[in-house]
């Protein structure tokens, strides 16, 4: 609730002087756009003409010496389409096909005209009001001002910078297909129509950032998805009160159900395979312009843990995978504490063979368990950091090098027993097997408080930690949907795709707890 | 407190709460009660015996309960009994929940203590326990029955793999001859059985949180079922390993059974440590829903709101639960709250059940 | 669906707060490097060592009877970290401290005022008791504070040795622990039928309340060496030991029992006197008690399977039946014959039923049990037991033998 009301004051601040700085254009805009174009040009280089890039283009349309004018930015627009089609229609062909009547024209060119039979370029509109004019220009289309004209003809020719489609780097997979959401929404709307004709999907336009407008799609299908579901996901959305959304983790953060949790709420994915899955079952993304992580809504845990891959390979694979996923997700959470735990505190409940080598291991060590882990745990965390920030080619080198390095001087030096680094080495293999990374790091992040639990009541504190995050975990929902689902409550006929992964043949209908209107997945 | 349609509950996990409130402190101690009582090796079937008349009294509990499907015991008896006499039974059952509660933490902490954490003072234990029991129940019915299960199943699996560990050390012949003695010794052992599976007396307040409260029997018979065949298989290897004289001389049988046995080559080695975890898990539970139950109570009670009264219980739970003096004075503390059940969940239902159909049965013949 | 705002972070901050307050009290931790881990103990008459004694010639003592010596083995960290990162010749792997006294927990917390790092029992594996403390106190005050405390698990194995049971847990070959030894042998009892059943505190502690009489495995030591041999007869009464059985007679008690897992049967060929060695794959024993008015009998009826494991019957082909027949023949009369020394034994000498034959006698027959269980090793040694053994040899492994 804090964060949130804080969150919306920022944005109520930053609303009243925006207001103020406003209202001098505002009366500019309200000022109707003239047939002047020398009065309109002066208006909008009063608007935008201080900025650098912002390109005016005088000429003289064909031969006919009406002035007119084209606006555009430099790089945002595409100097190739107005070099190549717009100036020449304008200047050239303009004049060779209406020479004739040349004479008549002067005063009468009407948007009509040029819309109809002389620009060749797809998107065309026009506006009256020059914000609305430069807003469009300072995004990337060619504004053309003609004298004598009441309107202003906006062209499309705004050309995103876009980075070719490459491999998702959070989500690599072994088998599946190679491709990755990119920054570009209309490029990413596309990788989800394009992946086989879906019947019924649709793709629901938003904008969201008060100050900074960007565009948000909610995508579903339309005659599964629980139109609750839907209903709820656009009213969080339009709840979003902020200045701007820079990435779709803005979106995640204030549409999420219980933004205390340590555990992710909504599911970002870079993969469209994913997102046309979730789909599938009955769940809504959300795509964001500028960002190819495209959030999944509602989630569950047993999601997090699970990977596209799962559902490409056969069963029986899948399966073992998908148990070797859970397992280490158990092990990434509790390897520390229970060492803590049988090391500090229960000596009596280890094997008297491991409990002597541990001793004898550890009988150098001048640190109890908790500190000795602590200082372990905290390096690996760091070395992990460090490994992600250093560039590629030297990133794995460094955390190689890094852990082997610290960890066996750390046991020549006797700081740390053998025991615990390979504790500490079990426990960042398995949340690196985890397929979702933020997950990932909840659960990295959780096992520190498992440890202290551990250091103070051993296994029992470890027991009364869990409790307590599972505690956490059932009262926990995504969007109306219990985060444990389908494991609790009890739903025998979806435990097929929980632990196990069953044969595609078994799993003929959609998850119950999405409430779809179409239940049918296979005949 | 007012039930929003959406805090219902469905007919497994019903049984799954019932389950999980009578598995608790009986899973260490029912193999010696209950020879105790019965001297002869034929504890099991006073297991079996007392299961079967719990499932008895539960059904008349779930009938009662049934004739106002919406209302919770707290509600209803009021109708049945009129305000003053209602009242006070309500208050009652709400002590009983609580001294159950109470009894529950103070032996686990015990346990804890003597096996786990030698020399970490009781307070500390019992508070923290506590707290994270707080946590929970603040979420009202749906998250309770949501985490009891996922602990069933754990329970299951480990236990399972622990006592049948066990076998290592498993003689038939401590459980010969069956009936050796006569029926006499079984019987005698019956009540104490029967008290080890409290737990059904929480239908009373639960129907009215089922989305079918028609299924309430079927529940009812699932949740003291699972409980009966651990109790039987527990009772059957503790007295399996220790004979009936090793058992009734341990304070807790089933912890020393699965101390009896080293397996080398598993990893464990020691397997008490997955007994504890279980039955700190299945503690938790009987904790969380006793403690529901009654601030439930207080709260329709009172009818207000739960919240207040589930923070206020807390410190009255501590204090009851650090009365007792030592494990003697505690078990008697468990003995009472036996025989209290016994009279309020045995006889006072039925009773009622008697009662509510007399008048029923009147108010039905002055409409016809 | 609505975005929740639960009303639990007071919860949350007064529960972290709670715990981040109890880390300072980490009450019950002890790191595993700080104990030494008890795995051994031996009861004695009481014999202080030398080092006690100058111990107490300074002043070392406090009001107690010197009555029993208690010889602590354990693991102590600085031997366990030589002996896993040292390797080539070892020290002795293990530390053997003793405390004379009256109490056995007095004893052990004196240990504490001996060393920094404190026993702890959660590893002991074995107690081994002297013969002459045995025969002098009762088992059950004995072990009684191994049996109440936590730390101790019921599991611990308890012998009885000839000589000073400090000497079992010496041995002077490097690397070895003598605790570890002797609860190892007792897992070889797949191979020898002199080896009774494990008999843990539990157990012992079960048999105690029983009131029967029970055996108990002996060790013997010397010179470092142990050897299991014979077993020591524990009186239902008196909690007392009251006798030993020898290797074969403790043979004929397996053998009664039924229990054995495997072993050998040494016999002669009536012919040639040549040794002809059985050996025993399954066995099979059932006691029948008859009860007849006021006699009870029994029947032992003993069953076993198994294989010609050694001939030195040169001439014999053991492809021939007959000669198969024979060597069962002999083997059943070894048996036959360990069976009536050991019932002899039982019977006459000690009064004392080891075999479970009260056992069979409660099972079958729960009533007159009752009656008679107040002095059944009397009513036991009165009466009359049949026995029969048969044995079939399935099996004479790879070798024929010659065929001549």
């Amino acid at each position: 609730m804090m964060m949130k009301e804080w969150l919306s004051k920022i944005g109520n601040k930053g609303k009243d002087p925006d207001k103020d700085k406003q209202a001098p254009a505002s009366q500019d805009t309200t000022c109707p756009f003239t047939d002047n174009l020398h009065f309109n040009l002066e208006c909008l280089k009063q608007e935008i003409g201080h900025n650098w890039d912002v390109h005016f283009r005088e000429f003289n349309l064909g031969r006919t010496g009406i002035r007119s004018v084209i606006i555009f930015v430099d790089g945002l627009s595409d100097k190739d389409l107005i070099d190549k089609h717009i100036m020449p229609s304008l200047m050239v062909d303009f004049s060779a096909e209406y020479k004739q009547n040349l004479p008549y024209l002067k005063g009468s060119i009407s948007k009509e005209f040029i819309k109809n039979e002389v620009l060749s370029i797809s998107e065309i509109e026009a506006v009256r009001s020059i914000k609305e004019l430069a807003s469009k220009v300072l995004t990337g289309s060619t504004a053309l001002l003609i004298d004598g004209s009441l309107d202003a003809l906006l062209l499309g020719t705004a050309k995103h910078k876009t980075r070719a489609i490459e491999e998702p780097v959070s989500e690599a997979l072994v088998r599946g297909p190679r491709v990755g959401f990119t920054e570009s929404l209309s490029d990413n709307t596309s990788f989800l129509r394009c992946s086989g004709e879906i019947e019924n999907l649709s793709l629901v336009k938003f904008q969201v950032g008060k100050r900074s407008k960007k565009d948000l799609v909610v995508a579903y299908i339309k005659d599964i998805v629980d139109p609750e579901l839907v209903q709820e996901v656009e009213n969080r959305i339009k709840k979003i009160d902020i200045d701007s959304v820079p990435e779709s983790g803005y979106v995640e953060q204030l549409i999420e159900d219980n933004y205390l949790s340590p555990f992710p709420q909504v599911q970002n994915t870079e993969r469209p395979d994913r997102v046309v899955a979730a789909l599938m079952e009955g769940r809504v993304a959300i795509l964001l312009d500028g960002t190819p992580f495209v959030l999944i809504v509602p989630v569950t845990l047993s999601m997090m843990l699970q990977s596209p891959e799962d559902y490409y390979e056969r069963w029986i694979p899948g399966t073992f995978i998908r148990m070797l996923r859970y397992l280490a997700a158990i092990l990434a959470l509790f390897t520390p504490s229970l060492y803590i735990a049988f090391i500090s505190f229960h000596s009596g409940l280890i094997p008297t063979k491991l409990a002597i080598s541990i001793i004898g291991t550890r009988s150098g060590v001048p640190f109890p368990a908790l500190i000795e882990a602590l200082f372990m745990e905290i390096a690996i965390e760091i070395l992990r950091e460090a490994g992600l920030r250093l560039p590629k080619p030297i990133g794995p080198a460094m955390g190689i090098v890094g852990g082997l390095i610290i960890g066996e001087a750390a046991v020549q030096a006797g700081i740390v027993s053998p025991v615990l680094v390979i504790v500490v080495a079990l426990t960042a293999i398995s949340s690196f097997s985890i397929p979702h990374y933020s997950i990932g790091i909840t659960l990295r992040m959780l096992r520190f408080p498992a440890m202290i639990c551990a250091a103070t009541f051993g296994l029992y504190g470890v027991i009364l930690f869990f409790l307590l995050m599972t505690s956490h975990l059932v009262k926990l929902k995504s969007f109306g949907v219990p985060y444990l689902s389908p494991a609790v409550p009890y739903r025998l006929s979806e435990w097929k795709d929980l632990m196990v992964r069953m044969p595609l043949m078994m799993m003929k209908r959609r998850p119950k707890m999405l409430h779809t209107k179409n239940p049918i997945r296979k005949g | 407190m007012i039930l929003s349609p959406k805090d219902k509950i469905t007919t497994p996990q019903a049984a799954v709460i019932v389950i999980n409130f009578i598995l608790g402190t009986g899973l260490l101690t029912l193999p010696r009660s209950s020879t105790e009582k019965v001297q002869t090796p034929d504890a099991w079937i006073s297991v079996i015996l007392g299961g079967v008349i719990t499932i008895t009294a539960g059904l008349i509990m779930v009938k009662l309960s049934q004739q106002f499907s919406e209302k919770t015991f707290y509600q209803y008896i009021n109708d049945i009994v009129g305000k003053w006499v209602g009242g006070l039974l309500s208050l009652v059952v709400i002590c009983y929940f609580l001294t159950t509660s109470s009894f529950q933490i103070r032996a686990m902490a015990e346990v804890i203590r003597y096996l786990l954490l030698e020399g970490t003072p009781t307070w500390a234990i019992i508070m923290i326990f506590m707290w994270v029991g707080l946590y929970l129940i603040i979420g009202g019915i749906n998250p309770i029955a949501r985490l009891f299960e996922i602990i069933l199943p754990l329970t299951v699996i480990l236990f399972l793999v622990v006592t049948f560990m066990s076998f290592k050390i498993f003689e038939i012949d401590n459980l010969r001859p069956v009936l050796g003695e006569g029926i006499v010794p079984v019987l005698k052992g019956v009540k104490t059985t029967a008290l080890a599976f409290s737990g059904p007396e929480i239908m009373l307040l639960l129907i009215p949180f089922m989305n079918s409260p028609k299924k309430a029997g079927k529940a009812l018979l699932v949740g003291v079922s699972i409980p009966l065949i651990f109790y039987v298989i527990t009772v059957v290897m503790v007295i399996g390993a220790l004979s009936i004289d090793g058992v009734v001389l341990r304070t807790w049988p089933t912890l020393d059974l699965i101390r009896s046995f080293e397996v080398a080559g598993l990893i464990f080695e020691r397997f008490e440590s997955l007994l504890l975890v279980v039955w700190i898990m299945q503690i938790f539970a009987t904790f969380t829903i006793t403690y529901f139950a009654a601030a439930l109570g207080l709260a329709q009670l009172s009818k207000k709101s739960i919240h207040p009264f589930m923070f206020g219980l807390l410190p009255v739970l501590y204090i009851i639960a650090m009365v007792p003096k030592n494990m003697n004075d505690l078990f008697k503390v468990g003995d009472f709250v036996g025989n209290v059940a016994m009279f309020l969940f045995g006889l006072l239902p039925l009773l009622l059940l008697i009662i509510s159909r007399i008048k029923g049965g009147k108010k039905h013949e002055t409409i016809t | 669906m609505k975005q929740s705002h639960s009303n639990t972070h007071p919860l949350f901050i007064s529960l972290s707060v709670l715990l981040f307050l109890s880390l300072t009290g980490c009450w019950s931790s002890h790191e595993i490097e700080e104990q030494s881990l008890g795995i051994g103990l031996a009861f004695d008459k009481a014999k202080q060592s030398s080092i006690e004694k100058k111990l107490n010639e300074q002043g070392g003592a406090y009001s107690k009877r010197n009555l029993i010596t208690t010889t602590y083995q354990f693991i102590t960290p600085q031997v366990a970290s030589s002996t896993t990162k040292q390797s080539g010749p070892q020290q002795k792997s293990y530390v053997n401290v003793s405390e004379t006294g009256d109490s056995m927990h007095q004893m052990v917390r004196e240990l504490s005022l001996r060393s920094e790092q404190p026993v702890t029992a959660h590893h002991m594996k074995v107690v081994v008791i002297g013969e002459n403390l045995a025969r002098s106190y009762k088992l059950e005050q004995l072990l009684d504070q191994n049996l109440r405390e936590s730390e101790l698990r019921p599991s611990c194995l308890v012998l009885i040795s000839k000589g000073r049971a400090s000497n079992t847990l010496e041995t002077k070959k490097a690397g070895e622990i003598p605790a570890f030894r002797l609860a190892g042998i007792v897992e070889n009892a797949y191979r020898t039928t002199r080896i009774l059943p494990p008999m843990s505190h539990i157990k012992v502690e079960s048999k105690i309340k029983s009131g029967s009489s029970f055996l108990m495995q002996k060790v013997l030591s010397a010179d470092g060496q142990v050897k299991f041999a014979g077993a020591a007869v524990i009186d239902g009464k008196t909690h007392k030991m009251t006798g030993t059985l020898n290797e074969e007679e403790l043979e004929g008690v397996t053998w009664i029992t039924g229990k054995g897992k495997g072993g050998v049967v040494k016999s002669f060929d009536k012919e040639t006197g040549q040794p002809i060695v059985y050996e025993i794959e399954t066995m099979k024993s059932s006691i029948i008690p008859h009860v007849k008015r006021d006699s009870i009998s029994f029947d032992v009826n003993i069953e076993s399977v198994g294989r010609l494991s050694e001939n030195w019957v040169v001439s014999a082909g053991t492809f021939k039946n007959e000669f198969l027949k024979n060597a069962e023949k002999s083997s059943e009369e070894e048996v036959k014959r360990l069976v009536g020394n050991v019932l002899e034994k039982m019977q006459k000498e000690y009064k004392a039923d080891v075999a479970g034959f009260g056992n069979r006698l409660r099972i079958e027959h729960p009533k007159v049990w009752n009656k008679v269980k107040k002095d059944w090793d009397q009513r036991f040694s009165e009466a009359p037991i049949n026995y029969d053994v048969k044995l079939t040899i399935n099996d004479y492994g790879t070798t024929g033998g010659s065929k001549k």
